[in-house]
């Protein structure tokens, strides 16, 4: 894939590189402001961006501004927020425009190679990956009917307000599909959420439950 | 003297009260100056040393009375300089107000009595000359009622003009001296008894003091506990992550099973450094807040809050970064004892301008009963906002509601 970084921080932006460029991706460019961010999506028309939340010159939420600058240009740009701590603001103006392939995530995700990759995947294919902890955040937020799930369906609930598809989570909880889609099942009857979405729909309608 | 917005006739009730509360107070005086000085004289018995404290507690609340009043009627309210705490002979004795106090004493005696008669009387001659007019005929003919300057009244036709002058004259001096009486009275007793400028900057320089150790001793402990953290936990874990790393380097050749789970306890270490030094960093200085500024991080905090939460935030023009730091972590820490002991179902936050105060309002509608250093770190909300100056005041009576307020000032 062809991907814009948004990085101010060199060693971050190195890293990054290096991660992107020995998994077989190509960075077309290393950008380090927000201006720098729109002007290189529109030159490079990148499969992906990976964006920081805190850029020059205000070093406040640069980042977030650009992306969704960046987005109300080219509405399915795909792009993967980094930061160094969880904001739900962030993760919720990043969510609320609808719009498919968007990521949110720590910077510590970065470590986990292999997940941080699949995560960048997902959002580049338009859809979601949500830090855990932001859903962390959500889920402890919204207790109401939360409390009937078990604790097998809040888990699989966490994946999915993730943006992870049935398949994925099923490898990650190590069951079958079968027993997901019951789960899934389960779930929107119990939170009685309309059944049938699936995909980026089906995170935003899980999200904007969470959201009360 | 008076207050400038009330004018002409409006002051005239006003200082007839005043007037009436000052012959109250010096009628008090005249009792209690007699006492006073029997108690001292009976010091040297020793009774007195027990008896003096009391009438000396009784001059406190006369004298307050008198504080309370003057400030009404001046419209005008004075900074108060609080009395020493105990209630000790030595203690009150050693306090400037106690003095003051004594001092105003015979002052309000003569003064209080005089003035107030003075203002009072002249109230009433308009009605003494009504009465005296209708009834100049009472008088035998050979000895007619005299008004105005020996002027005799013998007929109604010079009862009319000799009463109506002396009345308009009465009703002139009803609403003149009264009100010159009560300013004069006012003026005298916010001499004697308001703190002067020199005694309002020695209190004002002892709750300097008193808050500025407190906002170093905070300071210091802030600074202890992130030393803590970072030296128990951060550094302790790169040392282990090198660690890991300079072993897995060692057998990079000839064991590379044994390598791999090295680096990966290397990266757990790392993953964990971040988290706890996230968690450092945030309570350093929330990072929400230096990026969406006050506004936008009580936004996310009162959307993150358990209980429902209504935010309304004002126009709040320049705000220091310290009082801004200082209200969010309040409205934190409402907020979260809001959430966890309250059991409230709805809670309203409001902040605003007030003046060169910024104002945060955080009520609940929960079971209330808050108890100040119970663990609901209230003690450390206090402690950050009298460090800026700023006040900050609980009401929480048992039932509910729970209403936090905390006005911090903006400029120095």
């Amino acid at each position: 894939m062809r991907v814009v970084i948004a990085e101010d921080n060199v060693l971050l932006a190195e890293g990054l590189s290096l991660v992107l460029t020995s998994s077989g991706h190509e960075v077309v460019s290393r950008v380090t402001t927000g201006d720098g961010f729109v002007r290189a999506v529109a030159e490079h028309r990148p499969d992906v961006t990976v964006v920081d939340v805190r850029l020059p010159p205000s070093f406040r939420d640069e980042g977030v501004r650009a992306a969704l600058r960046a987005r109300r240009d080219r509405p399915d740009l795909p792009v993967l927020v980094l930061s160094q701590y969880v904001e739900g603001t962030y993760a919720r103006e990043l969510v609320a425009d609808g719009a498919r392939g968007v990521g949110y995530l720590l910077k510590d995700r970065v470590a986990r190679i292999g997940e941080f990759l699949d995560a960048l995947g997902r959002v580049a294919a338009g859809g979601t990956a949500l830090d855990p902890e932001v859903v962390k955040q959500l889920l402890a937020r919204r207790a109401g009917p939360l409390v009937t799930l078990t604790p097998r369906e809040r888990e699989v609930l966490g994946l999915m307000a993730q943006g992870y598809a049935n398949g994925e989570i099923a490898e990650r909880l190590v069951v079958t599909d079968r027993a997901v889609h019951k789960h899934v099942g389960n779930i929107f009857a119990k939170l009685d959420l309309p059944p049938g979405d699936s995909g980026h729909r089906r995170v935003l309608a899980v999200l904007a439950y969470l959201e009360g | 003297m008076s207050d400038e917005s009330s004018s002409g006739l409006a002051r005239v009730p006003r200082a007839l009260r005043f007037c009436a509360v000052g012959v109250g107070l010096g009628v008090a005086s005249m009792a209690l100056l007699p006492v006073l000085l029997l108690l001292a004289a009976l010091c040297l018995l020793g009774v007195g040393l027990f008896l003096l404290p009391v009438g000396l507690r009784v001059l406190a609340r006369l004298a307050d009375v008198a504080r309370r009043e003057t400030d009404r009627f001046t419209g005008r309210p004075t900074p108060e300089v609080p009395r020493a705490a105990g209630q000790r002979l030595a203690e009150s004795l050693g306090d400037p107000v106690t003095w003051r106090d004594l001092r105003w004493l015979p002052t309000s005696m003569v003064a209080g009595t005089t003035l107030g008669v003075l203002g009072l009387g002249v109230a009433v001659t308009p009605l003494v000359a009504l009465v005296a007019t209708g009834f100049w005929w009472v008088f035998p003919e050979d000895e007619p009622m005299r008004m105005l300057a020996g002027q005799p009244v013998d007929s109604w036709g010079s009862a009319g003009l000799l009463g109506g002058t002396t009345l308009v004259l009465a009703v002139v001096l009803a609403v003149v001296v009264p009100v010159a009486a009560a300013s004069l009275l006012g003026w005298i007793n916010r001499v004697l008894l308001h703190p002067g400028e020199r005694e309002r900057l020695a209190a004002r320089v002892d709750t300097l003091r008193a808050t500025r150790s407190g906002a170093v001793s905070a300071h210091d402990a802030e600074l202890r506990r992130i030393e803590r953290d970072l030296h128990d936990g951060t550094q302790a874990r790169l040392v282990s992550i090198a660690m890991h790393l300079g072993l897995a380097e060692r057998r990079l050749g000839d064991d590379p099973q044994a390598v791999g789970e090295l680096v990966a306890k290397a990266r757990a270490g790392a993953e964990d450094a971040m988290v706890e030094l996230r968690e450092v960093l945030r309570q350093m200085y929330p990072p929400i807040l230096s990026d969406r500024g006050l506004p936008g991080a009580l936004a996310s905090v009162a959307s993150d809050c358990a209980v429902p939460t209504e935010l309304s935030v004002g126009e709040l023009g320049e705000v220091p970064d310290p009082v801004e730091a200082a209200v969010y972590f309040v409205v934190v820490e409402a907020l979260t004892n809001a959430a966890k002991h309250s059991g409230a179902s709805l809670v309203t936050v409001a902040v605003s301008r007030q003046g060169r105060s910024l104002r945060a309002e955080i009520r609940d509608d929960g079971a209330g009963g808050v108890v100040e250093g119970a663990g609901t770190g209230i003690v450390g909300m206090r402690r950050r906002v009298e460090a800026l100056d700023g006040r900050l005041r609980i009401d929480s009576p048992l039932g509910g509601p729970t209403t936090v307020l905390v006005d911090c000032p903006c400029e120095w």
